[in-house]
This record gives structure tokens, sequence and C-alpha cells, in this order.
């Protein structure tokens, strides 16, 4: 049976290979005339890296006595140098790497990233050196693709996503007499108070839609995109979220806080060890898709159990982020830093990347491979990648996204009105897009 | 009191002053200046490209638009006009006050007493040294972790020991009521360690002959603590004062660690909006303007508390 895995699993891997191996070599020839396209045997040179993924023990290792023996093979003549962060200090990283001009040669960043360091001149197009975006589009669905884009150039190349969606567990729902995740919003509430348990003193022992385990901004995409809502107008000139949609988005989320009694402030965190999925403390919830690698180090056999579903109001809610791998302007060695980049995004890379971390691969093909065969929720989310939406738009968006919290916090304790709540924010917006 | 009166009379010619002569250094003068220049001149260069310069950079840099990736454009006053209509930075000058407000004197007054306990020749007296002045040497974003779990509404200590006595447990840092008391306990109980310690070195070179002879006057201990240690320790109390205000304004990392700034900015401070405006907005010249008002806030506060304990003196 194992055998049978493993080789299933080389098959469609090696299968997966040879399609991006095949679909790189199309690129480079497609840009044959270029002197400057990365030539296999003639790349050299020293490049970083800088990563937020990879990181801690297990990703060090993936990395550093996996991947890059593998791509030292192919390039023998080029080093990298790896510098590892979070996506905490990713920000930093950037801000002193350009202030000091030592931008490494390639970095990964996340989605909405790149739009704002694409304007700023830090990030190479991509399709100088053969990558354009047709190409990718034979790999990775428009909205994939669309978040390492801008202004018509390509500056990332996906490697993983993150994505949000609903999550339920169909035992206690059973329990209350259910058989299914809710299909619309009011079956949403009318389940969630059902399925809220609190004490003989009113302290609540388990939320029916766990909302607060989730970083607020996150979880209002979420429900934003389930009212079929939009962060940004068409040509992201302009904040969307302050529409009907949005208001009626956070006003569900308020009311389900304060009207509905359905979850305490202060109930969960983000911060929480163990998410309330998993230890019975909530019935439904907004959630990562790497729970499902979380379930499993905690108690597989609850894994039965969490039901994944998409959010769904008049749209249907599931966000993505994710981590692109790009390119420094001002790469001494592009060919090198453009050949590590397209091998960190290959299938085999990528693959590996994504299960270390439990996350979505980017890459359509990888949709058969065992490991997202074998993970629900990575496969749930691959399967309805073509209803989730990003975050991120303007240039600008890096600016803003950290002013979404407490503006969503500010509604959710009543400190303000939904609406005020996203005016404010919006006004906000639009003078950091304006600016 | 006496007044000298000047005499009148014809107006006197005075004669031109005399300027003492240019003293000349002697050989070996002069190498000992050299030498001492020598011995100050990395501590110079130090200060001067790691300090001065930053900070004249920081003063022109709250004047321009600088988004680091592209050059300074000069605006003016626009980022200080922006900071005062700001709720933002209002809400963080204010909770910084609070803050400060809060932590200094409480944890001064704590250690004060620790330092005055601690040197009263206690059993196990470097044992209780060392385990006040711990929290000092941990890093902050440790200590913030471990009061992390003890805030956790559900599974966290404090919740668990106010259950014991029947008190409802609370959302500590989710509750826009509680979020910012509990900053103000980690930041009071960290600030402890360090204050004792220089408290402790200020008693023991207080003259125990002062001691003696108010005991001699009958003086009760309460009376000697507060007419002879208290005022026995203001060099100390002022140094401690200082710098317990430059601290208070520059905490960082508990927020960080702990809330973020929530929820709802309930928890944010000056210090976390310029690391908002500079690492997450990549709006340099703002936190540089930012940095400057905290500057004026800090020599200000700095004054303020030279004042208050000199003015006995």
């Amino acid at each position: 049976m194992i055998m049978k895995s493993l080789t299933r699993r080389r098959v469609a891997v090696t299968a997966a290979l040879s399609t991006l191996a095949l679909g790189l070599a199309a690129c480079s020839s497609g840009s044959s005339d270029d002197a400057s396209a990365p030539l296999e045997g003639e790349v050299s040179g020293d490049i970083t890296l800088l990563t937020p993924i990879f990181e801690g023990t297990a990703g060090q290792k993936l990395l550093e006595d996996e991947l890059l023996p593998k791509f030292y093979e192919e390039y023998p003549d080029v080093t990298v140098s790896v510098d590892y962060t979070t996506y905490g200090n990713l920000n930093e990283k950037l801000t002193t790497a350009a202030v000091s001009g030592a931008v490494p040669d390639v970095m990964m960043m996340g989605v909405g990233w790149i739009e704002g360091f694409a304007e700023r001149g830090l990030l190479a197009d991509l399709s100088d050196l053969g990558l354009t975006e047709d190409e990718l589009l034979k790999s990775y669905t428009p909205a994939i693709v669309d978040a390492g884009t801008w202004d018509g150039g390509v500056y990332a190349v996906p490697i993983m996503l993150d994505t949000r969606f609903g999550v339920a567990r169909m035992d206690l729902l059973k329990e209350a007499g259910y058989d299914a995740p809710p299909q619309t919003w009011d079956e949403l509430v009318e389940m969630a108070q059902a399925l809220t348990v609190r004490d003989d003193k009113g302290t609540l022992e388990r939320t029916g839609f766990d909302i607060m385990s989730l970083d607020s901004r996150q979880a209002f995409e979420t429900m934003l995109f389930s009212a079929d809502g939009d962060l940004f107008d068409d040509d992201d000139t302009a904040p969307a979220f302050n529409g009907p949609e949005g208001t009626s988005a956070l006003q569900l989320m308020t009311d389900l806080v304060n009207e509905y009694k359905v979850e305490d402030i202060g109930f969960s965190s983000t911060d929480e060890a163990v998410n309330p999925l998993l230890n019975g403390r909530a019935a439904m919830g907004i959630a990562h898709n790497n729970l499902w690698t979380q379930g499993l180090e905690a108690d597989p056999e609850m894994l039965d159990n969490l039901e994944p579903f998409i959010i769904q109001g008049d749209g249907q809610g599931m966000f993505f982020g994710g981590t692109l791998a790009t390119r420094s302007a001002t790469s001494k060695n592009p060919e090198a830093a453009q050949a590590l980049l397209e091998f960190l995004a290959s299938p085999d890379a990528a693959l590996a990347a994504n299960e270390q971390r439990g996350n979505v691969p980017a890459l359509t093909e990888l949709l058969d491979s065992d490991y997202v065969q074998g993970n629900r929720f990575v496969q749930f989310a691959m399967e309805n990648l073509d209803v989730a939406k990003r975050e991120g738009g303007p240039a600008e968006w890096l600016e803003v996204r950290g002013d979404f919290a407490p503006a969503v916090e500010s509604a959710l304790l009543g400190q303000k009105e939904p609406q005020d709540a996203l005016d404010d924010l919006a006004g906000l917006v639009q003078t950091a897009i304006d600016r | 009191m006496s007044r000298t009166e000047t005499p009148a009379g014809p107006t006197q010619v005075l004669p031109a002053p005399v300027r003492p002569p240019k003293r000349t250094h002697s050989p070996a003068e002069r190498k000992l200046r050299r030498s001492g220049w020598l011995m100050v001149l990395p501590a110079l260069l130090h200060i001067g490209l790691w300090t001065a310069i930053p900070v004249v950079a920081t003063f022109a840099l709250g004047f321009t638009d600088y988004n680091v990736f592209s050059p300074p454009r000069w605006i003016g006053l626009d980022n200080y006009v922006e900071i005062v209509q700001d709720p933002v930075f209002r809400k963080a000058t204010w909770n910084t006050i609070q803050y400060t407000f809060w932590t200094v004197p409480v944890s001064m007054f704590i250690a004060l007493v620790i330092a005055v306990a601690l040197n009263q020749g206690l059993r196990l007296q470097k044992w209780y040294r060392t385990a006040f002045f711990l929290p000092q040497v941990t890093a902050t974003v440790a200590i913030a972790m471990v009061w992390l779990w003890i805030f956790n509404p559900q599974q966290g200590l404090l919740n668990a020991f106010l259950g014991v006595f029947g008190i409802p447990g609370q959302a500590w840092l989710a509750d826009p009521d509680w979020a910012l008391w509990s900053v103000i306990l980690v930041g009071a109980w960290q600030g402890i360690g360090i204050k004792m310690l220089i408290y402790i070195a200020a008693l023991q070179n207080v003259d125990e002959s002062l001691y003696e002879a108010a005991s001699v006057d009958g003086a009760s201990t309460v009376r000697k603590f507060f007419a002879i240690t208290v005022p026995m320790l203001k060099p100390a109390t002022f140094f401690v004062l200082v710098i317990s205000i430059i601290n208070a304004f520059q905490v960082f990392d508990q927020i960080y660690v702990l809330t973020d700034g929530g929820p709802a900015n309930a928890t944010t401070m000056m210090t976390y909006e310029v690391y908002r405006s500079a690492f997450e907005e990549f709006r340099m010249g703002m936190a540089s303007a930012q940095s400057v008002v905290l500057f004026f806030f800090l020599l200000f506060m700095t004054l303020v508390g030279r004042r208050a304990t000199r003015e006995d003196s």
C-alpha cells in the first residue's frame, strides 16, 4: 500500500516536474534571442534569498538539505545565502535592505505586497527573462497570476497559498440536529445560535461560530467576499469595502457577537495555542487551511469531524493570501536569481514547501499530488480557488492594511457603528491612495 | 541688605583691561591632551555616527515625505499637522502618558520598599535580589509571552487565581477596558528590578550614624524612613525617575507581543505608532516627525522630573 502510494506520488511529481520544466524551457525558448535569458550551466554568481517560509528547524532542513542541493546540481556555479525571517519582520527587513542598498536577489513576499514594491521599483519584471503572464496562466488560475502582476508586468511567481473558509464540527452539528454546514447567512446565524453553549452563569463554553481566532482583517475580508463585496473598485483607485456589502458583512459579525451572543470578546484569539474548532470550544468558524495539519498533530481521529465549507451570502466567502517569489530589480546576478526563483516555484520544490507548512500549492497541476489528495482542507481549497478572492489591489495596500483590524474591532466592541467604522477606514485608505 | 554706592565725581578713565597672557602648554601637557583626545575618539566617532547623525537626520526627515524607495520630498510642517489631526496618534500619546503615569511611580514605590526590606539583612537576601532583578535581564519578548499565558481568559493563571475567590475572570487583553491596565501591570512589574538595584546601591551609602542618632532620639522606623531614607535617596530617586520616564515612553516590545496595539488601538503607544509608520506604512518622514514629538515629550517630562526632585534641595 505504502509502496503503491510512493510510486503514485513519484509518478505524479515527476510528471508535474516535467511539465513545469517543459513550460520553463518554453519560456526560455520564447525569448531565445534575448541574450540575458537564463541558460543552464552558464548561470553563476552569489545570490541571497530572503524568505518568510522555510523558517524553523524543519523548514531550514528542507531548504538547505533537500531543495538547495538539487538546485546546485542544476546550477553548480551559483551560491545561495539564505536570510530567514517571519512575515512579522519581513517589512522591516525589506525596508532596511532598501535603505542600505543591499536588497536580496530573491525575495519571498505575500499576496498584496507585490503591487507596492513593484511600483516603488524594488522588483524586477520577470518577463524580462522570459517568464510571461501567458506562460503563468498555463499553470495557475488567473486570480493567482493576478496577485503577482502589476501594471502589465509580471513581478512574482506564486509558490503557496493561505486560504480561509468556513469549517464545521460535524459531530457537534449532528448532535444539534444539523446534517450539513450552513448554506446561507440566515442558516449560519440560526445554527450558530443553536450551537452556542453557555453555563448557568452565562459564561461562554462553546461558540457557535468563531471569528476571533483569526486576524480581524482577514475575518472581515472573508465575510465581505461572502457578501459579494470587494475591497476596492475595479481600477483600485477607491475603497469599495464600505459599500452595502461590506457594511452588511461587518454588521453580521457585530451582531454575532453583540446581538446573537454567539461569541464573546476575548473568547479566542490569534494567540490561542489550540484552535477552538479542534478542542470543541467552537462548533463552526472561519479557519485557515493549515487547521488540518494542526489537527493531524493534535488529534488525527477528530479530523473526520471537520467539514470545510464556503460561507455563502450573496457571494461566496473564501479568502486567499499566499507567498510569492520575486527578483530584485537591482540584482547583480539576475539570471542566477531568476533560476532560483523558478526552481523554488517548480512543482517539486513548491510541493515540498507546501507540505511542510500545510499550505495550498498554487500550481494547479499539484491538485493530483498525494499531499493534496491526503489533506482534505488543501484539496477543498484547491477545488474552490475559482471562487476565492485575495486581498490587496492598490500599491498602497501595505500602508493601509494595518488600519483594518482596529476599524473592525471598534465595530465588534460597539465603539462605532459598522458603517461609521468602515467609512472612517475608507477615509484613511483614500487619503493614502491619493497621497 | 547693603548696596555699594558709586561715588559721584568726575568720570574716571579706567585703564584698559589687561588680557591674561595666553597660556602655553608644555610639550608634556600637549602630549597628555592629545592622548586624551585619542582615547575619547572612538566614543566620539561612535556617538557621532550612531547617535548625532541619526538625530539630525530624524529632525530633517520629519519635514519630508520619505518612503525609503524614492528620495525625500520637502513638505514643511505637513507631517506635524497630520500628527496633530490624527486621532490614533492622539490616542497613542494619551495611552503613553497613562502608561508612564502609572508604571513609573508605582514601580518606584514598590522598588523602594523592596530595596529597604532587602537592605535589612534578610535571610536569602541574595536570592530575593536575584529574583526581583530577573525580569530586568530577561528579554521582554519572553516575559510578554509568559504574561500572554497568564492573561489568557480561559487557561490563564490570573483568571484561575481570581476564580478561587469567586471573582469572575476577564478578557484582559481583548477587553478595551482592561487591556491598558494589563499592559501597565506588566510594565510596572518588569521595571521593579533595575530601580530596586539602584535604590539598594544608594541605601548602602546612607550614613548609619544618622539612623543611630534618630534611634537615640526615639524615632520610629516609619519616621526614620521618611525623615532619613527618603531624603538621602533623593539623587537616586531623580536618576530612577528620569530613566523610568524614558523607559516608559519607549515601551514597545510588550505592546508588540501582547496586544499589537489593540483592541481597537486601546493599547497603542507613541513608539508603536512610530514603528507602524516606518515599517508597516513605509512613511519614514512621518515616523521621524512622530519621533521628534516623542523626543520633546521626553525632554519635557525629564525637565519636570528634574524640577520636582530639586525643589527642596
